[in-house]
């Protein structure tokens, strides 16, 4: 969070056996989730998938027994920006003893699809009923993360969640929010805000581009996350010059803006996926509503706390706030007169708002334990087979 | 003879590759003016205007050079590497100098305001200029219609081809008069120039890489292309 900010007066601890009791329907899922793994003969599996059952029951649990959401919801986040690439390059070394893969492995499909990647595939996919990636539908044994696995988890998560993929599934975010949370405070704090807008424009550039170029442009040359995942090998001055913007994009936007605004820089500034997501903010039932009778003055504490910047004195105003907000949290948490709430569509604002959480919280959480979940326990479990 | 039908079949079967070609420099010029449906037609003609004219000036060359112009592959990236500089430049001008509207009060988004105080003159000739060089694109539809226009017998034969090859493609274009229902959004024209600001980087890349390949490239590597197509196309 930008500028820590303590509520003056924070709501109530609810007791532990509630807070045990609201959680216990959580536990059961993600143990049903977690046993399969928990059955494997291997010990560094057991290990990772206990640790990590564990790990997001307690973050549910302090939820519920603190009321506060960005401070736990960021712990899972940041563990799974860090660790997503610890897994993903282990598993690449172990594959073929490299981060950067040839052109000829690209070819034969064996690129593993991110979901960075569907925006740009949809207008080929429409005028020439092609697929714009080189990787495979249906999971292979040299590349299992499928095209078609990758979609139906992006629309399950877009239809319930809408923005909040941003903030809950999302594998990339966690390394900027990681960098934003370490200095106590910002040493750029006026940022001018029609850089909310830049994201658009590079999504626009990239969607058209790819379906001029029939190739996906973001991941190509635009894609700061390369840098930590996999890249295509450096053999000419063009593959150098990609690997390049790679690296100087993720200091820059990932490490470096981060660490001196305290904002998500990238993903408020830079992601194209991002702005396409907020398309479908509206398929979410759950949004943040700001009530405009109880903020009255307004502190601006929201505006000041928004890591995307996603709140101006206009949003404020109309107690609705943009499709850019990633339903984080943090403006809620740090509202002194519980103005700014969790809502759900088509019920009146400010009415019962702990439900509204609760039911947001019961879906993103599912979601958080089954995507976000299962990487942190595969990288857990190489980590634990290294020590083991 | 040129055949009516094929040249319009040729363009209306090819249009998604040109829409595609040319979306990235017409769309977020479009989006960059924001218009009313009439306004934005007007636009797209001109910009189309300029394209048939890059066309034309195509058809010309290919008939009288009978292919040895456009395929030679030292003269084509010499002609891509400028049109691709010609095109980073108008969109990096236009991306600073498109007009830009007064602000407007939430509540009557289209309310007539005046400027008060010296006005932004300079107008970039954009769309008629932004169709030339986009119509000098060698994508394989464009490559198929000039080798079917270098058969005709005459410059107005190739030039008929073209132009009715150009109508076929223009009917995929309609669907970017779109773009004027946007106008209802007040950062569209913000969003729509950093667009051109991005695109102006890459196709400034482009118009790099082609010079680096024609200074590199034999003067006479395109004769092996013109051979094959030679052959093929009297096969």
């Amino acid at each position: 969070m930008p500028d820590q900010v303590h509520s003056s007066a924070p709501a109530p601890p609810r007791s532990v056996g509630r807070s045990l009791l609201l959680s216990l329907p959580m536990a059961l899922f993600t143990l049903l989730l977690f046993t399969p793994v928990l059955r494997q003969p291997g010990q560094p599996a057991k290990l990772a998938a206990l640790v990590t059952w564990v790990f997001m029951l307690a973050l549910f649990f302090l939820m519920m027994r603190t009321r506060q959401t960005y401070r736990w919801r960021r712990i899972f986040f940041i563990t799974l920006g860090f660790l997503f690439p610890v897994g993903f390059i282990w598993d690449l070394v172990a594959l073929r003893s490299s981060m950067s893969i040839p052109i000829e492995r690209m070819l034969s499909g064996d690129t593993p699809f991110c979901f960075m990647v569907i925006p740009m595939t949809l207008i080929p996919a429409a005028l020439k009923k092609t697929i714009i990636f080189p990787g495979s539908i249906l999971p292979t044994p040299s590349n299992p993360h499928s095209i078609a696995m990758m979609v139906a988890l992006w629309l399950l998560a877009t239809v319930i969640l809408g923005k909040a993929w941003c903030s809950y599934g999302c594998f990339f975010g966690g390394l900027d929010e990681g960098f934003s949370s370490i200095p106590k405070k910002a040493r750029v704090r006026k940022i001018n805000p029609k850089w909310r807008l830049a994201p658009w424009a590079i999504l626009v550039a990239i969607v058209l581009l790819s379906a001029a170029t029939f190739e996906p442009v973001y991941c190509s040359w635009l894609c700061p996350f390369k840098a930590v995942t996999e890249f295509p090998q450096v053999r000419s001055t063009q593959t150098a010059l990609q690997f390049g913007i790679f690296i100087t994009l993720f200091l820059g936007l990932v490490v470096v803006l981060p660490f001196l605004t305290k904002r998500r820089t990238q993903c408020a500034f830079f992601c194209p996926f991002g702005a396409f997501q907020s398309i479908f903010s509206r398929t979410s039932i759950f949004d943040v509503r700001i009530d405009k009778e109880k903020c009255g003055a307004g502190c601006l504490l929201c505006q000041n706390n928004c890591p995307t910047l996603a709140i101006d004195q206009e949003a404020i105003r109309a107690g609705k706030l943009p499709s850019s907000c990633m339903r984080c949290g943090a403006c809620i948490d740090v509202c002194r007169k519980d103005a700014a709430v969790w809502h759900i569509k088509g019920t009146p604002v400010g009415v019962k708002p702990e439900r509204a959480r609760l039911l947001y919280l019961y879906a993103a959480w599912t979601f958080a334990s089954m995507f976000g979940g299962s990487i942190i326990a595969h990288s857990l479990e190489r980590l634990i087979g290294l020590v083991m | 003879m040129i055949s009516v039908t094929e040249a319009f079949a040729l363009g209306l079967g090819s249009g998604p590759i040109c829409v595609a070609s040319c979306g990235p420099v017409l769309l977020p010029w479009l989006g960059a003016e924001p218009r009313d449906l009439r306004g934005t037609g007007r636009l797209l003609a001109i910009f189309l205007a300029g394209r048939l004219a890059g066309y034309q000036g195509f058809a010309v060359v290919a008939w009288a050079a009978g292919l040895t112009i456009p395929l030679d592959l030292r003269s084509r990236t010499l002609v891509f590497g400028l049109a691709n500089f010609g095109l980073a430049a108008l969109l990096a001008i236009s991306a600073c100098f498109t007009r830009r509207r007064c602000a407007q009060p939430p509540d009557k988004p289209h309310t007539r305001l005046y400027q008060i105080g010296a006005a932004n003159r300079f107008r970039p000739p954009a769309a008629l200029t932004l169709g030339f060089l986009t119509g000098l694109n060698l994508c394989p539809p464009f490559v198929a219609a000039g080798i079917r226009a270098a058969a005709a017998h005459s410059l107005p034969g190739a030039l008929a081809f073209f132009a009715l090859f150009f109508a076929g493609t223009c009917v995929w274009f309609l669907p970017s008069l779109t773009v004027s229902s946007l106008r209802r959004f007040s950062a569209v024209p913000a969003v729509a120039r950093m667009t051109m600001g991005a695109l102006a980087i890459y196709y400034a890349y482009l118009g790099v890489v082609s010079a680096a390949s024609w200074r590199l490239a034999p003067s006479r590597a395109g004769n092996l292309v013109i051979f094959i197509t030679r052959t093929v196309s009297h096969a």
